[in-house]
C-alpha cells in the first residue's frame, strides 16, 4: 500500500520508471548482448561513433554501447551487494548498545569516530587490505558504508527506545531481544530502507570511482567505472567512450536516489496532502452577524474592535475554517480572557488579531480596528510601526520564543532601534531598564546573557519586558503560563496585572485554564469550534448559561470539588474543524440538544445583563449531569468518539489519517 | 519564593559560563581528537598487517628472489614482534619519520611534503566555492518556497540538486576536460600550472557537495523559519530581511554545521578521484599509484595525512559551532 | 494488595563533576489499597521516583520494598506497573491495541484465553472491546490513555504508578480519566502512586499527599491535613499559588 502511494506522485512515477529501466537492463542486457559485447574487431580499433558502433569501439574493437549496457548488471549488482554489507554491519553495530547496555558503549564510541572519516577514504583503506578485484572492492565499499549506517541505526534506535511504549514493555517484563524485534525494528524499518536505497546510489558512485582508479573491477570483467577509465585515455579521439559509461552511472545513481527520495517524501508527505479522503462538507458560510456593534455605540476608549473574524486554511478537501466569525471589543485597561480547548481556535484568533497568521492561512473580517486604525486596509508600513509599538505579544513557550543565539539585551533593544529613532546604545539602555521593570534582578548582567541562561519564568517576564519597550496599549498573551510551574505562573500573572493597573493597558489573555482566566480577567469569552459560544463576567462564571461552559467548569476539579461524587464528564471529543456539522457545533456532545440544534446554528445573543450565549437552550437546567455520569459516564462518550473516528477514517490508511488530524490541530493551536 | 522556584535551574546553568564552556569544550573535544588520532594511527599501522599473504612478495612480484624479499622485510622491520613494530612506528611518527617508499626508496615524508600543497590548495578552494554557492542558494530557495509557496521552484530545486549530487565528481571532471579542454581549448586539460588550471578541478570537486549543502541549508532554514522565536521576531514587526538574515540564518547555519563537516571531509577525499582525472600532482594521484604498485609505506603515510586533514576539519567545525551557538558546550553525538 | 515503600532512595544522573542528584534519600510508603498523591513542580524528581520504582532509573543507593521485601520484577511476576503521561508515545504505532495489551499478559495463556482477557481489560477501562483490533492511530488521546491503563492492568499489578496521566489530555477529557482512576482503585483495591503537578487533581483522587521539592519529600500526610494545615513552607507556597483561591465554580450537579 505504501508503494501505491509512492507511485501516485509525479516524482514517484519518474523514479520507478527509471529504476525499472535500470533493473531490466541489468537482468536482460548480458543475456541478449553478452556475447556480442565480447566480439573483437581488429579492423576497427578505438573507432569513433559510426552507424555500426554508435559510441565507437575500444582498443580491441569491441562495441562500446553494448559493453556499457552489459556492464549494468555487474555495476548494479556490486552496488547492491556492498549496500547489503553496509546495512547489515551497520544494523549490528547500531543495535549493540541497546542489546548489551553498557557493554555496547565501545560500539557507539568506535562508530562515532569512524563516521567522521569520509567513505571514499575508508574504501581506499579497505581496498588496500582486500586487494584489487571486485570481491575486494565489494567488501571495501560495504565496510566503508557501515559506520554511517551504524550511526543512522543508533539514532533511530535510541529515538524509538526513548518512547514510552518501550519503557512500558520493559516494565511489563518483555526482554531486550523481544523489545528489539517486536517494537524497535518495525518502527525503524521504513527510514532504514529509504536510506539504504539512497545508500545504494552512493555505493554505485563509490564503485565507479574505485574502478575508475583501477582499484575495483579488473579485466577481463568490466563495469562502468572501468569503461570510463579506459575511455579517459582516448578522450581526444572519442570523448563518448568516457562519457557514455559516466552517463550510465548517473542514470542508475539517479534511479536509486529518486526512489529513495520519493519514498521519503511520500512517507513524510502523508501529513497533509496524504490519502485521507475526508467526508467534509463545505463549511456553512458564516453569516455576517452584526451581533454587538449595532446595539452598542463604539466608545472612544476602544482599543480593539473585531467584527466577524474568520481564519481559513486550505485543507486536503477544501478549505478548513478554524475561526468562524469572532466578534470582540476590548476597552482601555480592560482584561478579556478567551478560554477553550485545544482546537477551539482561540490561539488562532489571537494570532490573526496580531496580524501574525502566515500563508497559506487567510484572515478575513468585516472589521479589524486597533486604536482606531483599520488593519485590513491602508498603509502597511504605518501598521507595522503601530503594531510594533502599541501591541505586545506574549507567547506560550518561553523556552523557544527567544532566539537562542542572540543576547537577551539585544533581542529587546531591537524593538526600540527598529521602531524608534534611538541609537543602539540608547536602545540597549532601555532594554536593561525594562528588564528591571519586569523584576529581573541585576538586569545589566542579565542583558548580556543568552536565553538559555534564564529560567522559564524569567524568560516569560523578559518577553513581557520586550512588549514594554515601547508603550503598548494592548497585550495579547497566548497561554502565557501554561509552560510554567504553578508558583512561577503566579508571578507572571501578577506582573501582567500590575502593568495593566499602572498603565491602563488592555489585556487579551488566552488560556485553556478557566481558573487562570477567572483570576486575571474582567470578562471571559468561551470558544468552541471557532466561535465564541458564551461571553460572561469573570466573577460570575458559576452562572454560565451555555451547556458547554457549564460542563467545562464541572469537569475540572478545583480545591472545592466535592470528593464524594464523580466528576462531570463532557462526552465525545472536541470538534475537528474539517468536519463541522450543520447546526450547533456542540450538539453532538450536548445533553440538551434536540432536532433544532442539529440543523440551525445559534447566534451569540444576550441571555441577561452582561451574559451572551450562542445556544438555543441557554440557561436551561441540565439533565442531572453528575448523576448520569455516575451511572454510566463512559459508554456514551466512547461510543460517540468511536463512531466519529470510524466515519472519518473509512477507507483511509491508519497512519496518514492520524497524522493529518494532528496537523489540523497544530494549524490552529 | 522566587528564589526557591528559580534556583535549581540557575545552579545547573552556572556550569555554562563562557569560560567553562570553552574549557569543557577543549577538554572533551581534545579528548575525542586524541582518541580519533589513536584509532587513525593504529588503523594505518595495522593496514599492512591485515593484508592477506606476504605484502612484500606481492609488492615485488613473483620474479623477485627470496633473498631480496627477505632483506626488504628485514629493512622494513616486518620481522620484528608486532608490538615492537607498533612502538617503532609510533616513535617514527613523533620524529617525523614515516618510513621509506618501497618504489622510490625516498623517505615518505618528503614525497608527502612535496605533494601536499597541490592537494591542500585544491581542497581549500573547493571548500570555499561550495560554501559560497550553497548558503546563499539554500537561503534564497528556502525563503521563496516556505510555507507551500513556489511548489514548482521547490520541485525544480530538489530535482536538480538530486541530479547534481548523482553526478560523480570525476565524471564532471571528464566532461569538463572534453568540453573546455579538448573541444573549446579554453582551459588546460591536465596538470597544475597557472591559476586557470584550478578552475576545472575546483568546480568538479565543489559542485556536487554544493548541491547537497544547498539542500541541507534550505531544509534547516525552513525549520528555523517555523520556530517560535521567528514568530517573536515577526511580532516585533522587524522587516523580513532582518528576520531572515539576523534571526534565522545563524540558527540554520549552526544546525547544519556538523553535517557540513562530514560533507567537507568527503570533499577532501574527493580530491583523490579528481586529481586522477586532471593528472594533478597531489597526494590523490600519488596514493592511487602507490596502491597499484603496492608501495605500502607510502600508502600508510598518505592515509594518515588524509585522516589527519579530516580530523582537523571536524574539530574546526565544532569550534565554530561553539562560537556561534552559545548553547553547545561540545558537539556531542 | 501490597504496600510499596521507598527506603532511602537516591538517584543520580551523569557522573563526576556533572552528576545531578535527582532524588535524595527519599522515604515514602504507599500503603496497601490506598492512593498516595505525589505533587511537585517540574524537575522536582516526581517522574524520576516513578521510573526508579519500576527499574527504569538506576538507584545510587537505597531500596525499593514491596511488603517489606526487596522488589523483584521479572517475566513471571511484575507487581509494579506504570502509566505514562504522553498517550501519543505510550503505544507502539505498529501494534494493534489488543497486541499491546496481550504482550504484558502473564505467560502460559492460550490464544482464546488471551483474547478473552484483552476483552475483559478493555471493558474494565470502558473501551469498546472491538478496539482490540484497531491501531492506536485510530484512537483519541483519552482512549489511548485508557488502553495504557488496561495494559498496565494486564500485568496483574499489586501497585500501579500513574505519572501525570491527565496532563496531556484536553480538559473536557480529564474528568472522566480521574473518575476511572477512582473507580478502578475501588474495584480492584489497587495501591497507587498518583503523580501530578496539579494539587486539585491530586486532592480529588488521593487519600494521602506527599510533596516533593528538589528531589526530596518535604511533606507527607493525609490529604485533608496537608491541604488545610501544611507544615512545610514549600507546601504553603504551592497552595498559595493555585489560581482562583476564591471559590470559582459550584458544581453543575449541585445546582440542578
Amino acid at each position: 500500500m505504501k508503494t501505491r502511494r509512492i507511485l501516485r506522485t509525479p516524482l514517484g512515477i519518474a523514479a520507478t520508471t527509471l529504476m525499472a529501466l535500470v533493473l531490466l537492463t541489468a537482468i536482460f542486457a548480458p543475456i541478449l548482448w553478452g556475447d556480442a559485447a565480447e566480439v573483437v574487431d581488429t579492423d576497427d580499433l578505438l573507432a569513433g561513433p559510426s552507424p555500426e558502433h554508435p559510441i565507437g569501439t575500444d582498443n580491441l574493437g569491441r562495441d562500446l554501447l553494448l559493453r556499457v549496457l552489459v556492464a549494468t548488471r555487474l555495476s548494479v549488482f556490486l552496488a547492491i551487494a556492498a549496500t547489503v554489507i553496509a546495512v547489515v554491519a551497520g544494523l549490528i553495530l547500531g543495535v549493540l548498545p541497546l542489546l548489551l547496555g553498557r557493554a555496547g558503549k565501545p560500539a557507539t564510541w568506535l562508530v562515532g569516530i569512524a563516521v567522521a572519516f569520509p567513505g571514499l577514504l575508508l574504501a581506499l583503506f579497505f581496498a588496500v587490505i582486500f586487494g584489487s578485484g571486485w570481491q575486494g572492492a565489494v567488501l571495501a565499499v560495504g565496510f566503508a558504508g557501515a559506520p554511517s549506517f551504524a550511526r543512522l541505526c543508533q539514532t533511530l534506535v535510541s529515538a524509538v527506545a526513548a518512547r514510552d511504549f518501550v519503557a512500558a514493555a520493559r516494565v511489563g517484563g518483555v526482554g531486550r531481544l523481544r523489545v528489539l524485534t517486536r517494537h524497535i525494528l518495525p518502527n525503524i524499518g521504513e527510514p532504514l530502507i529509504v536510506n539504504a536505497t539512497i545508500g545504494a546510489g552512493g555505493a554505485l558512485l563509490a564503485f565507479a570511482g574505485l574502478s575508475f582508479l583501477g582499484l575495483g573491477v579488473q579485466p577481463p570483467e568490466y563495469d562502468w567505472g572501468r569503461l570510463m577509465m579506459d575511455g579517459l585515455a582516448g578522450i581526444y579521439i572519442n570523448p563518448l567512450a568516457a562519457l557514455a559509461p559516466g552517463i550510465a552511472v548517473v542514470i542508475a545513481g539517479l534511479a536509486f536516489n529518486l526512489v529513495g527520495e520519493a519514498a521519503a517524501r511520500s512517507l513524510g508527505i502523508e501529513v497533509g496532502a496524504g490519502p485521507v479522503r475526508r467526508l467534509v462538507r463545505r463549511m456553512p458560510q458564516p453569516s455576517a452577524s452584526p451581533a454587538i456593534d449595532a446595539s452598542e455605540p463604539e466608545h472612544a476608549d476602544t482599543v480593539l474592535d473585531v467584527q466577524n473574524l474568520r481564519v481559513s486554511f486550505p485543507g486536503p478537501d477544501g478549505e478548513i475554517t478554524p475561526v468562524r466569525g469572532v466578534n470582540l471589543r476590548i476597552r482601555r485597561g480592560e482584561a478579556v480572557g478567551i478560554v477553550g480547548e485545544s482546537g477551539s481556535g482561540k490561539s488562532l484568533t489571537a494570532l490573526s488579531i496580531a496580524q501574525l497568521v502566515e500563508h497559506p492561512g487567510e484572515v478575513e473580517a468585516d472589521g479589524l480596528r486597533f486604536l482606531g486604525e483599520d488593519l485590513l486596509h491602508g498603509d502597511e508600513a504605518s501598521h507595522r510601526k503601530l503594531l510594533g509599538t502599541s501591541l505586545a505579544m506574549v507567547f506560550q513557550d518561553p523556552m523557544t520564543s527567544f532566539n537562542p543565539t542572540k543576547r537577551m539585551g539585544s533581542q529587546l533593544a531591537e524593538v526600540a532601534s527598529q521602531h524608534g529613532d534611538s541609537s543602539k546604545r540608547d536602545a540597549l539602555a532601555r532594554a536593561v531598564e525594562r528588564l528591571g521593570a519586569v523584576r529581573i534582578t541585576d538586569p545589566e548582567r542579565r542583558a548580556r546573557q543568552y536565553p538559555h541562561e534564564f529560567s522559564g519564568g524569567m524568560r516569560q517576564r523578559a518577553m513581557i519586558g520586550m512588549g514594554l519597550m515601547a508603550a503598548p496599549q494592548l497585550i495579547i498573551a497566548d497561554e502565557p503560563t501554561t509552560a510554567l510551574d504553578v508558583t512561577v505562573q503566579q508571578q507572571v500573572l501578577n506582573l501582567l496585572e500590575s502593568i495593566r493597573r499602572r498603565d491602563d493597558v488592555a489585556l487579551l489573555l488566552i488560556s485553556h485554564d478557566v481558573s487562570v482566566v477567572a483570576e486575571v480577567c474582567d470578562r471571559v469569552l468561551v470558544m468552541y469550534a471557532g466561535r465564541i459560544v458564551e461571553e460572561l463576567p469573570a466573577d460570575r462564571l458559576q452562572e454560565a448559561a451555555h451547556p458547554y461552559t457549564r460542563a467545562l467548569l464541572a469537569a475540572v476539579p478545583d480545591m472545592q470539588t466535592d470528593l464524594n461524587r464523580p466528576l462531570a464528564t463532557v462526552p465525545g471529543r472536541p470538534i475537528d474543524p474539517a468536519q463541522l456539522p450543520h447546526g450547533c457545533a456542540y450538539a453532538a456532545r450536548c445533553p440538551l440538544a434536540d432536532a433544532h440544534c442539529r440543523t440551525a446554528d445559534p447566534e451569540l445573543t444576550p441571555v441577561r445583563d452582561d451574559f451572551r450565549a450562542a445556544c438555543w437552550h441557554a440557561g436551561e437546567p441540565l439533565p442531572n449531569l453528575a448523576a448520569d455520569a455516575a451511572a454510566d459516564p463512559f459508554e456514551t462518550a466512547e461510543q460517540v468518539e468511536a463512531d466519529q473516528v470510524g466515519a472519518e477514517q473509512a477507507g483511509a490508511e491508519q497512519f496518514g489519517a492520524a497524522e493529518s488530524i494532528d496537523v489540523v490541530v497544530e494549524v490552529q493551536s | 519564593m522566587t528564589a526557591a522556584a528559580t534556583a535549581p535551574a540557575e545552579s545547573v546553568r552556572s556550569a555554562n559560563r563562557p569560560q567553562s564552556r570553552w574549557l569543557g569544550f577543549t577538554l572533551r573535544r581534545g579528548g575525542r581528537l586524541l582518541a580519533s588520532l589513536w584509532v587513525l594511527i593504529t588503523a594505518s599501522f595495522l593496514m599492512i598487517h591485515l593484508i592477506p599473504g606476504d605484502p612484500i612478495r606481492a609488492a615485488m612480484g613473483p620474479t623477485a628472489s627470496a633473498e631480496i624479499v627477505e632483506s626488504r622485510r628485514e629493512a622494513l622491520g616486518l620481522n620484528d614482534p608486532l608490538l615492537l613494530q607498533y612502538w617503532n612506528y609510533l616513535q617514527g611518527l613523533f620524529t617525523g619519520d614515516l618510513g621509506t617508499s618501497i618504489g622510490s626508496q625516498l623517505p615518505v615524508i618528503d614525497t608527502i611534503a612535496q605533494r601536499l600543497p597541490a592537494t591542500a590548495s585544491l581542497a581549500v578552494l573547493a571548500f570555499l566555492v561550495a560554501i559560497l554557492i550553497a548558503i546563499p542558494l539554500g537561503v534564497a530557495v528556502a525563503v521563496a518556497t516556505r510555507r507551500d509557496r513556489g511548489r514548482n521552484l521547490e520541485l525544480g530545486f530538489t530535482g536538480s540538486s538530486v541530479l547534481m549530487s548523482s553526478i560523480p565528481d570525476f565524471l564532471l571532471g571528464v566532461a569538463g576536460v572534453w568540453i573546455f579542454g579538448v573541444t573549446l581549448g579554453w582551459l588546460p586539460v591536465a596538470g597544475r600550472s597557472g591559476p586557470e588550471s584550478y578552475i576545472m578541478p575546483v568546480l568538479a570537486l565543489s559542485i556536487g557537495p554544493a548541491a547537497v549543502l544547498a539542500r541541507i541549508v534550505r531544509v534547516e532554514m525552513l525549520g528555523v523559519l517555523e520556530s517560535d522565536f521567528v514568530r517573536t521576531a515577526r511580532a516585533k514587526r522587524l522587516p523580513a530581511w532582518r528576520i531572515y538574515l539576523n534571526h534565522a540564518l545563524p540558527n540554520a547555519v549552526t544546525a547544519s554545521l556538523t553535517l557540513r563537516g562530514l560533507l567537507l571531509s568527503a570533499l577532501v577525499a574527493g580530491t583523490v578521484l579528481v586529481e586522477n582525472v586532471f593528472a594533478w600532482p597531489g597526494l590523490g594521484s600519488t596514493i592511487v599509484q602507490a596502491i597499484q604498485t603496492k608501495d605500502y609505506p607510502l600508502v600508510q603515510g598518505i592515509v594518515l595525512v588524509y585522516g589527519l586533514g579530516v580530523l582537523i576539519i571536524n574539530t574546526v567545525v565544532d569550534a565554530i559551532l561553539v562560537t556561534l551557538d552559545p548553547r553547545t558546550t561540545v558537539a556531542e553525538d | 494488595m501490597s504496600e510499596l515503600s521507598f527506603d532511602a532512595v537516591t538517584v543520580r544522573f551523569g557522573g563526576g563533576r556533572n552528576a545531578v542528584t535527582a532524588l535524595e534519600d527519599v522515604n515514602l510508603t504507599v500503603p496497601s489499597g490506598r492512593i498516595v498523591g505525589l505533587v511537585g513542580e517540574s524537575g522536582s524528581g516526581k517522574s524520576t521516583l516513578a521510573r526508579a520504582a519500576v527499574g527504569l532509573a538506576p538507584l545510587a543507593s537505597g531500596r525499593i520494598l514491596l511488603d517489606g521485601r526487596p522488589l523483584v520484577q521479572n517475566r513471571a511476576r511484575r507487581p509494579l506497573q506504570i502509566v505514562f503521561q504522553d498517550p501519543y508515545s505510550s503505544l507502539d504505532p505498529r501494534m494493534t491495541i489488543g497486541a499491546s495489551i496481550a504482550e504484558i499478559l502473564p505467560r502460559g495463556l492460550g490464544r482464546v484465553e488471551r483474547a478473552a482477557e484483552v476483552e475483559r481489560l478493555l471493558d474494565q477501562v470502558h473501551l469498546d472491546p472491538r478496539h482490540a483490533a484497531s491501531s492506536p492511530a485510530r484512537l483519541s488521546g483519552g482512549q489511548r490513555q485508557r488502553v495504557a491503563i488496561a495494559r498496565a492492568l494486564a500485568g496483574r499489578p499489586e501497585v500501579l504508578i500513574a505519572d501525570e496521566i491527565t496532563s496531556a489530555l484536553d480538559v473536557s477529557i480529564q474528568g472522566s480519566m480521574l473518575n476511572l482512576v477512582r473507580e478502578l482503585q475501588a474495584e480492584l483495591g489497587l495501591s497507587m502512586l498518583f503523580i501530578s503537578h496539579n494539587l486539585a487533581v491530586v486532592r480529588y483522587v488521593a487519600t494521602e499527599i506527599a510533596v516533593m521539592y528538589r528531589g526530596r519529600i518535604v511533606e507527607h500526610g493525609p490529604a485533608q491535613r496537608v491541604l488545610t494545615r501544611p507544615q512545610h513552607e514549600y507546601t504553603r507556597t504551592l497552595l498559595a499559588a493555585i489560581p482562583g483561591r476564591q471559590p470559582l465554580t459550584k458544581h453543575e450537579g449541585a445546582r440542578t
